[in-house]
């Protein structure tokens, strides 16, 4: 929320010290300088659109550091970015898998063995 | 809420459902809801990749129609001359077949596709790996050579060659064929760890303690580099553990040990928090695996054990 209306209010003051811009440009076509206040909005603007992008991200931010990062998806998911050398799913063997899952199937039901999903 | 996204979100969780059969079963559970509703017929990458995963674990576990449907639904929109639906293809077909026969044939159509088109590599690697179902362990590794030899930076390919000359005992070339893989994924620590134990498994089963001493050494410096690249790798702390605590066993007193020592303490202190937490069910630890985390408990044990004697 509000990173909404920090975007949609810096939006505002970008496009209006555009348009100041503009009309500068058009009333004094000597000058090369623009006057310091459009500057300063232009500015002002672009830093507070930057702010309200990044308050707005939903997505939760990966650690910087690739140890930390890869330390934090082994410990929560039990597989890093590199599990599908071990896993190596082009080289499922299919029929040892099925044969697998049919004896652990049968265990469970004998006795409810301890199932974590 | 929608399937798609429960689906997506249990994905996200568990990014590879077949390494234990209990998500394996949840995720073919969910397969007839997810094939029935209307969600299934949106033409976007997420659901071709549910359509391929939930593909995979039905047939795990044995739901044959569903996969099926997976499978037709996946050929109808991909054609059936698609490299990966062809091997999809031929994955139900192993799966599904019940005779020797049947899986010759399987391995027959495998070579014909081959012979039309020599650099199918999904295709090539379910030949490959139906020859090491059929216990052709020397066919298949001929074959993976040769298709190395193609395509040499397919890290896939060597992980599974290393892994085929590991079983057979050729420690070296299982070695050469992981720093292979390193050499395209620098990053890789699960590699790294690997490298450590078959180092360390190939020094214990040899003779020579010089030599044995310098491999520990070797694979302490893997094991090292894999939890440097990851903090909680558990296979890579258990390894310096395993391996320091061997070392200090071997030589007691020498005037290298102090690093040694403290790798040791470390590498206890490291694992005795995954175990703590692990077993308290702290939210964020509770993606190792059980049997992984016992083994650790196992070693900090023997090793206190060993010190209070």
């Amino acid at each position: 929320m509000a990173s909404k209306a920090l975007i949609s209010f810096s939006s505002l003051l970008l496009i209006h010290s555009c348009y100041s811009a503009h009309e500068h440009s058009l009333l004094m076509p000597t000058t090369t300088s623009l006057p310091l206040d459009v500057a300063i909005e232009t500015i002002v603007s672009v830093v507070l659109l930057c702010f309200g992008i990044v308050l707005g991200n939903r997505e939760e931010l990966k650690p910087i550091s690739w140890s930390v990062w890869s330390g934090l998806l082994e410990r929560e998911k039990g597989c890093g970015q590199f599990g599908y050398l071990e896993e190596r799913v082009g080289f499922l063997d299919i029929r040892a898998k099925r044969a697998e899952f049919a004896k652990w199937i049968k265990g469970a039901e004998v006795g409810s063995s301890s199932q974590r999903t | 809420m929608a399937i798609l996204k429960l689906l997506l979100s249990y994905l996200s969780i568990h990014p590879s459902p077949l390494r234990n059969p209990s998500t394996s079963l949840h995720l073919s559970q969910q397969a007839p809801a997810f094939l029935s509703s209307s969600e299934s017929t949106k033409d976007t990458q997420e659901t071709w990749l549910i359509y391929e995963q939930l593909l995979l674990s039905c047939l795990r576990t044995g739901d044959d129609n569903s996969a099926r449907l997976c499978l037709q639904r996946l050929s109808d929109r991909f054609g059936v001359d698609s490299a990966r639906v062809k091997a999809l293809t031929g994955l139900y077909d192993e799966a599904t077949s019940n005779s020797p026969g049947e899986l010759e044939s399987v391995l027959q159509r495998y070579q014909d596709i081959l012979k039309e088109d020599p650099t199918n590599m999904p295709i090539e690697k379910r030949r490959i790996s139906l020859l090491l179902s059929l216990g052709r362990t020397e066919d298949a590794i001929k074959a993976l050579t040769s298709l190395l030899s193609h395509s040499p930076n397919d890290p896939e390919s060597w992980a599974h060659l290393s892994s085929l000359y590991f079983t057979q005992g050729l420690y070296q070339q299982s070695v050469f064929c992981l720093e292979e893989v390193l050499l395209i994924l620098p990053n890789a620590y699960n590699i790294f760890a690997r490298i450590g134990e078959v180092t360390y498994i190939s020094a214990s089963a040899g003779v020579g303690s010089a030599n044995q001493t310098e491999a520990f050494e070797e694979a302490i410096k893997y094991f090292a580099r894999s939890v440097e690249l990851s903090e909680w790798y558990l296979r890579g702390w258990y390894g310096l553990k395993l391996v320091t605590g061997k070392l200090i066993q071997a030589k007691p007193s020498d005037g290298k040990l102090g690093k040694t020592e403290s790798l040791n303490q470390m590498a206890t202190e490291k694992l005795l928090q995954i175990v703590n937490k692990f077993r308290r069910n702290e939210k964020g630890w509770t993606g190792f695996d059980e049997a992984e985390v016992l083994a650790a408990k196992d070693l900090i044990d023997r090793d206190e054990q060993k010190f209070s004697r």
